[in-house]
């Protein structure tokens, strides 16, 4: 396994772990981070045991976004930042790197700003009962895009633009987010990567071909009008058929023991 | 517009108001409240001084569409505004007018039919608690359409059509209005509606003006075309920011504790 300086990835069993590791920063993502994130939903997607990641943080916050001071320091690092931004080609996300392996976001503190990428590309949301989400960017000069994007297609639109607008003077409670879907579960904090683990293992018995066409599907649907949707999401699904799993899936049920499933990356 | 006769236009401090000012007819909306709109939401988005817009309405409800009254009686009806929509050709909204400063909704009692063009179009809806929300357009043989065709991408869909469907037989209270995230706050009791907006419309005042309309584009943007596409064009609009004399104060106030002094003069 390569090293990591600002993230901790590991694997348990079939649960990819990418894991915010600058608690001393609030986990804000350096220019060794940004780097690292690329390599490590890379690895995680390559890697044939893990059939599904949960994504969370060391410390009191979850991620907080850019470390602009740092990237200040750094030229380089923030003109590669700057080219990929203005040329939409950000690789932060699971979604930027095209991983179709289920991604769990286990909020474990604050998600302000950027950070609010990862929540907006990850397909399940899970949080300790004391994360906070803001998005303070237009209190700072900033322009809110990307993450607000994604979420005003997967959240009522209203609580997102608040959100945008408020800036760091307002911030949403991890109950709020759950009501209105943001996500679907909240956790006492002391319980939050126990409980990601466990609903990691159970996602993780599901047939790992199925789930990346599946994912495809879903997200491909936020490209397109509803008709085109269905249309490109047929294709999605009759590219499963033939493939082993659709008769170890039934076999398995029948028999009543755990289906053995197709090994793959994405 | 010299003189508004169904509108008031009023502004305290940052914050510019339109009222809805015909109470006896439930602010139904008639040809000269139409075009008074077009004027109103102009004269706030070019008052450099106005940074944030409260839309709300005085008497028992809030908006109640066209003046069925008038449309009944006037010899016209409908087809006076025949045009304006074969040819999409609309002014009554902030959206439609393109005010790209925040523009807050609050809704201070009934809200039928026509009304909900103003919560689509809205950046942030705040309700007081005897507020009620209803769309009778087909209990009196009239179509749905624009207002739920932009609720639908702001908000859980079953429940616009739900509204759409029922018609004048059924109402939506200010509490589900907010588990849905139609509205983010319910103000109890109904009186603090006003001093409310005003306190959120002030909070929101304090972040940077220049970034908040390119966000606003950003968000908007984004309802007009597939996920990826939206994230290149809000990247266009992140990448507007750069270089702004905002995107040094800001961080600099933050840095020295004290407020940021925006630019103004875009």
């Amino acid at each position: 396994m390569t090293a990591y300086d600002t993230l901790d990835v590991h694997v348990d069993g079939h649960v990819g772990w990418l894991i915010f590791d600058r608690p001393d920063r609030g986990n804000a993502m350096d220019a060794t981070m940004l780097a690292e994130l690329e390599r490590a939903w890379q690895q995680l997607a390559a890697d044939p045991d893990v059939r599904v990641i949960v994504n969370t943080g060391n410390g009191t916050a979850f991620q907080t976004g850019l470390d602009v001071a740092q990237l200040a320091r750094d030229k380089d690092a923030l003109r590669e930042q700057s080219r990929r931004t203005k040329r939409a080609e950000l690789k932060l996300t699971a979604w930027h790197n095209q991983v179709w392996k289920p991604v769990i976001a286990a909020v474990n503190g604050v998600c302000a700003g950027g950070g609010l990428h990862f929540v907006a590309d990850a397909d399940i949301v899970i949080a300790s009962s004391d994360a906070t989400f803001l998005d303070p960017h237009v209190s700072i000069g900033q322009v809110t895009a990307y993450e607000a994007i994604a979420l005003v297609r997967k959240s009522p639109m209203e609580s997102i633009c608040r959100m945008a607008f408020t800036g760091r003077h307002e911030r949403m409670t991890a109950a709020r987010a759950h009501q209105l879907g943001i996500l679907s579960e909240v956790v006492a904090p002391a319980r939050l990567r126990e409980r990601a683990a466990a609903l990691a293992a159970l996602v993780g018995r599901n047939s790992p071909a199925a789930m990346a066409a599946t994912k495809r599907a879903l997200w491909g649907a936020l490209e397109l009008g509803l008709t085109d949707a269905c249309r490109a999401g047929a294709q999605e699904l009759v590219s499963m058929w033939g493939h082993p799993d659709q008769t170890e899936g039934p076999a398995a049920w029948a028999e009543k023991r755990e289906p053995q499933w197709l090994a793959t990356s994405t | 517009m010299a003189g508004y006769e169904h509108l008031i236009v009023e502004r305290h401090g940052p914050v510019g108001w339109l009222i809805n000012d015909r109470p006896d007819q439930l602010n139904a909306m008639n040809a000269r409240m139409r075009d008074e709109f077009a004027d109103a939401w102009l004269e706030l988005d070019r008052d450099p001084h106005v940074r944030v817009i409260v839309h709300t309405g005085n008497g028992r409800a809030f908006q109640t569409g066209v003046d069925v009254t008038e449309i009944a009686s006037d010899g016209v009806g409908m087809e006076r505004y025949r045009t304006s929509l074969e040819e999409w050709d609309l002014h009554f909204t902030s959206w439609h007018q393109q005010v790209w400063k925040p523009v807050i909704t609050a809704v201070n009692g009934i809200c039928a039919g026509g009304a909900f063009h103003w919560v689509a179009d809205a950046d942030i809806v705040i309700c007081a608690s005897d507020a009620e929300f209803f769309d009778p357009h087909v209990s009196v043989g009239q179509v749905v359409s624009i207002e739920a065709i932009a609720l639908l991408r702001k908000m859980p869909a079953e429940a616009v059509m739900r509204m759409a469907f029922v018609g004048r037989y059924e109402r939506m209270p200010a509490a589900r209005a907010y588990e849905l995230g139609m509205v983010s706050e319910v103000v109890d009791p109904p009186e603090r509606l006003r001093e409310r907006a005003q306190e959120l419309a002030e909070t929101i005042a304090r972040n940077s003006p220049a970034a908040m309309a390119a966000t606003k584009r950003a968000l908007w943007g984004a309802l007009e075309m597939g996920l990826t596409d939206a994230c290149r064009a809000g990247a266009q609009e992140l990448v507007s920011m750069w270089g702004h004399p905002d995107q040094a104060e800001g961080p600099a106030a933050f840095a020295e504790r004290r407020e940021p002094r925006w630019d103004t003069s875009t």
